[in-house]
């Protein structure tokens, strides 16, 4: 049996995850007006505590009814994004897209609480993958199979496009950082959504542009130089938790977490 | 991103459809795709190792199994290593698994390639030794269709073909580009040469030699897969030496395909590919995974990987190679 304590672990970067998209939803203000929610914030938070759950019995919180719903939901939507999104983008929206590795989550994560066995122990529900005496299984083990080889592959471009993110924006982040934190003001307002540091450094990457260039273009009116507001080192770190990177980093975890469950419950 | 703006009360919905996939990607030559594929493969071996399986004692006596009929010189350190793996079963197998995890991670993360390439080269030249028993190699076990010489030979094989390094700039194919053209064709030659060798090894030429081995891959897997392994089975039984040999000439042809003009070295790559993906599937059972005590893909994918690192590449592919320094 894999030890219980693996699991925890990953029970715990499980939580890590379902709090860090629950500050970011927090950041985004969703109870004012015009405020921008991301929609992987959302579906990480719930991926996040459900799969904790999994792992770890006294962290189960909804029957599993009620995360079959859910993560029905997530599917039906990811999946409308990525028809549109490839609509838009053609076969790149597969590869390189935003919203088909958040599909494959929300696929795998309803297929794995709809496919789960009982265990031959007679236990009821997901209860944990190491709190029982017997691992649950799944059923349709090539579906599994399917899903985990797919959660690799993201999991791995993910990485690989984080880290030559990182190289390519590495002079950028810095000039960027007073302005974007400028122009986080009030927080929660729909400017935040255009102006992301991380949107601006990739989009300054795609056109050659500088990454004040790119600003000048998108910025709906003219940018003064910007003194450092007092309030800049909050809104710095605001502007670092919503960043890109963020989102990346906690799609990595997810997704090498999934294929971790999805496997050892073949 | 697509997000969600609340207003008034009222949730409507923000257009900002595909935003990501518009963004620059960081640049991906053919190099670097396989360094990705190859961290994969790294990857799911590293998952797989973290099954229950592994932390039986099943794993421990498999690891002493491969210890049969090796020279005493080779088997007596596999010995103690399966003696070590049964007494710190926890501790030892979840270090092996850590290790396959952080090459797979490493080599997918920029700044890490080539330490994470270094490592899966000193990783796997221990594995196939103290884990695999050289593969079988020299204790007559080896055979193309289950696994030989050791697919972990081949993951420290990839490592060196797709070192991150322009020794040859103007490299016909991939794989030429850290070490040479010569040097990658004798490497390949070596080891599809080798699987023809073992091909028609005594063992493995017998009548039913072939029958047995993809029928011993039925039990445990889905039922489809099962099916498939019957049907292989039949068709090869009491036809051990004719599958033998046809099967050694594809390999003969595969090994010398490298030194052919371009177009029919694409053929017999492509021939390459269709007989590892065969070996994959009848011989191997895609390495078992899907009885839940497979403890690494096998060879098939990696003899994929290293056919498409010889694919001759176009004029494109060669300017991106030799810009691809990063990768």
């Amino acid at each position: 049996m894999t030890p219980a304590w693996i699991l925890d672990i990953l029970a715990a970067l499980m939580l890590v995850v379902a709090a860090v998209s629950a500050a970011r939803l927090g950041l985004a203000r969703p109870w004012r007006q015009g405020a921008v929610v991301t929609d992987t914030d959302v579906s990480h938070l719930f991926m996040g505590i459900a799969m904790a759950g999994m792992l770890a019995s006294s962290l189960t919180t909804l029957p599993n009814a009620g995360w079959e719903v859910i993560f029905a939901l997530f599917t039906v939507w990811f999946g409308s994004r990525v028809v549109r999104d490839a609509r838009s983008n053609g076969a790149r929206a597969l590869a390189g897209g935003h919203c088909a590795p958040h599909l494959v989550h929300s696929a795998a994560m309803l297929y794995m609480f709809v496919a789960l066995a009982a265990p031959a122990s007679g236990g009821s529900g997901m209860g944990g993958m190491g709190g029982g005496t017997a691992m649950q299984t799944l059923k349709y083990p090539t579906l599994a199979f399917v899903f985990a080889l797919i959660l690799i592959g993201y999991t791995i471009w993910d990485l690989d496009q984080l880290s030559g993110k990182r190289y390519s924006r590495a002079g950028a982040s810095l000039s960027l950082a007073g302005v974007a934190a400028a122009r986080v003001q009030p927080a929660g307002v729909p400017a935040l959504a255009g102006a992301e540091p991380g949107t601006l450094a990739s989009a300054a990457v795609a056109t050659g542009d500088s990454a004040q260039a790119v600003l000048a273009k998108t910025a709906p009116a003219p940018v003064a130089p910007v003194a450092p507001a007092p309030n800049a080192a909050p809104a710095r770190e605001a502007a670092w938790l919503r960043s890109e990177g963020i989102t990346i980093g906690c799609r990595i975890a997810m997704g090498a977490t999934m294929a971790f469950m999805l496997l050892i419950m073949i | 991103m697509s997000e969600v703006a609340v207003a008034g009360g009222r949730t409507a919905w923000r257009g900002r459809l595909g935003t990501e996939a518009q963004l620059a990607g960081a640049r991906l030559d053919a190099r670097r795709a396989l360094q990705l594929a190859l961290a994969a493969i790294w990857l799911l071996d590293a998952v797989l190792q973290y099954q229950s399986f592994m932390y039986t004692k099943a794993f421990g006596q498999m690891i002493a199994a491969t210890a049969s009929g090796n020279p005493s010189v080779i088997a007596r350190p596999i010995t103690w290593n399966a003696t070590l793996v049964e007494h710190h079963l926890a501790a030892i197998n979840t270090i092996f698994a850590t290790i396959q995890l952080l090459i797979g991670l490493g080599i997918a993360f920029r700044p890490t390639v080539r330490l994470a390439l270094a490592v899966s080269i000193a990783w796997s030249l221990g594995v196939w030794w103290f884990g695999e028993g050289l593969g079988g190699v020299l204790s007559g076990a080896a055979s193309p269709l289950n696994g030989a010489p050791g697919a972990v030979i081949i993951y420290a094989l990839l490592a060196v073909l797709l070192w991150p390094a322009d020794r040859d700039i103007a490299a016909p194919f991939t794989a030429a580009r850290a070490v040479g053209a010569r040097v990658a064709r004798g490497l390949w030659l070596v080891l599809w040469l080798s699987l023809a060798y073992f091909a028609v090894t005594p063992a493995n030429r017998a009548p039913q030699a072939i029958h047995g081995m993809i029928a011993g891959m039925e039990s445990g897997n889905p039922g489809w897969l099962a099916a498939l392994d019957r049907g292989a089975a039949s068709l090869v039984s009491g036809q051990g030496l004719a599958a033998s040999i046809v099967l050694a000439v594809a390999l003969v042809l595969i090994a010398v395909g490298v030194y052919l003009p371009s177009s029919a070295a694409k053929a017999t790559l492509v021939l390459a590919i269709v007989v590892a993906l065969m070996i994959w599937v009848f011989g191997e059972a895609f390495g078992t995974i899907m009885t839940g005590g497979g403890t690494d893909p096998n060879s098939g994918p990696l003899l994929v990987l290293l056919a498409l690192c010889y694919w001759p590449l176009g004029s494109a592919d060669g300017l991106n190679a030799t810009e691809g320094k990063a990768a």
